[in-house]
């Protein structure tokens, strides 16, 4: 069984031009899948589908067999990490230190495990240690999008969703991602990527899912 | 036809007023009649407001409830222990409640019809100070745009792993409060920034604005204004049994 399966998806935000129609495809627990196409396709859209955050106009979503419409987003939220867009819209709590530690406190984490070394290792790997205590807030919009991506790369998921990870990032932060990335891939977790940055995604994905009006091939 | 946003602004500013002042129940139902004919005839759609609303009526109902419980007077309709939880006199005045509600936000759907600019333009004919009705026109836009960030900072709560439904109610207390600040931050902030991109393009620069936009009222416009004041005050006269 796919860990995901696009059966005949059709979305628009209005009633008249879809964004896309008729999508289908698979995705395995453990593949690394780039998913490209031009500005305005939709491909946030798609993920958001994917995520249960919005409602098809047509077609199924399943999240290891269950129809995602039946799933609640927390329980979306347990087996898939999310990196937003826009980080800001991922930032919720008082201080970098709260946020890192929120998916533990309200969501889960394995027994034993411990929690204070995996934030720290984290936070020192995103050069975040030094503003534990600030509020997300005040940081940057780099320094944003590295405790987005720290906070979900920390969580127990199966799978992650990264959209447009190494936007703001210089190119030593990029390199901390792309070893973020090696990481995941050795511990046999699977990813899907969206960005526009060929060379990236030649690195660390193993296929290309392009997203056309008209439906997705794999390339 | 196109009518001039002032008429619209005093049309609902007459509504708004008789739905604050008229206190007897038939007299809000007919002016809540009188509004949705308005919305009719200014082609206001009021579908997709009246489903937003349905999410209000829990709201709107228990309020209502409270109200009835704590006006005394008429029959008595519901007891509890020997203590009267509902009367005839509270009903009335619980569903007064919600229609005057009805009407106020209905009534609204009026100016959200018409381009938000030409509010600010129909206000600023009106002679209210241009900054005023920018601040207006602002503020309306601040609801939405904290709604929006509310709502994203819900379903990143939840994406994180938090189950809304099933977390005790102290620790599901919390969690809003969590959301809360940072939700209102960022709406200020981005109200700070469309101020900024506002004022970096010269507003305020100079003491009066010229627009392209010229507003003219027509013979429709008084139409409508002499036509809905007179039916306002009818219901208002009916109200203070002034008539009939």
């Amino acid at each position: 069984m796919s860990f995901y399966t696009i059966n005949s998806l059709t979305f628009s935000y209005a009633k008249t031009d879809k964004l896309f129609q008729n999508i289908s495809f698979d995705i395995d627990v453990n593949q690394h899948i780039g998913l490209v196409g031009p500005n305005g396709c939709g491909k946030t859209s798609l993920v958001k589908l994917m995520l249960g955050i919005l409602r098809p106009r047509g077609g199924e979503i399943y999240l290891e067999g269950s129809n995602i419409k039946d799933i609640s987003l927390s329980d979306v939220g347990k087996k898939v990490g999310y990196v937003f867009q826009n980080p800001d819209k991922q930032l919720f709590c008082p201080t970098v230190l709260e946020q890192m530690r929120f998916s533990f406190t309200y969501g889960s984490s394995e027994p034993g495990e411990d929690i204070d070394d995996k934030i720290n290792y984290y936070l020192k790997t995103f050069d975040l240690i030094q503003y534990k205590n600030f509020s997300p807030v005040k940081l940057s919009r780099g320094e944003k999008q590295r405790l987005a991506l720290a906070s979900v790369l920390s969580r127990n998921v199966k799978f992650l969703i990264l959209d447009e990870p190494s936007t703001g990032l210089d190119i030593l932060r990029k390199k901390e991602l792309e070893n973020c990335l090696m990481t995941l891939k050795q511990e046999g977790k699977g990813y899907m990527i969206i960005s526009h940055e060929a060379k990236f995604l030649d690195k660390y994905v193993d296929q290309l899912l392009r997203l056309r009006p008209e439906g997705v091939e794999y390339v | 036809m196109k009518i001039d946003p002032r008429t619209k602004i005093i049309i609902v500013f007459l509504i708004s007023s008789a739905a604050v002042m008229i206190t007897e129940l038939s007299s809000l139902l007919f002016l809540l009649l009188l509004t949705l004919i308005l919305c009719r005839l200014f082609s206001v759609a009021l579908s997709g407001p009246i489903k937003k609303l349905r999410k209000l009526l829990y709201f709107l109902v228990v309020l209502a409830l409270i109200q009835s419980i704590f006006t005394p007077g008429g029959e008595v309709l519901v007891t509890a222990g020997g203590m009267r939880i509902l009367t005839t006199a509270g009903l009335e005045t619980g569903i007064s409640i919600i229609i005057r509600m009805s009407v106020i936000v209905f009534s609204a759907l009026i100016i959200a019809s018409a381009p938000a600019m030409d509010v600010v333009y129909g206000l600023i004919a009106m002679k209210l100070p241009y900054e005023i009705a920018f601040m207006v026109l602002l503020s309306i836009k601040f609801l939405p745009l904290f709604r929006e960030e509310f709502a994203d900072s819900l379903t990143a709560v939840q994406l994180a792993g938090a189950d809304l439904v099933k977390i005790p109610l102290k620790q599901k207390l919390s969690l809003y409060s969590y959301v809360l600040t940072p939700s209102v931050i960022k709406a200020l902030n981005r109200a700070r920034f469309i101020s900024l991109s506002m004022e970096s393009r010269g507003f305020r620069a100079y003491p009066d604005r010229t627009s392209y936009c010229k507003l003219s009222m027509r013979g429709m416009d008084y139409v409508a204004i002499i036509a809905a004041s007179a039916a306002v005050l009818l219901v208002v006269s009916y109200n203070f049994n002034i008539i009939g």
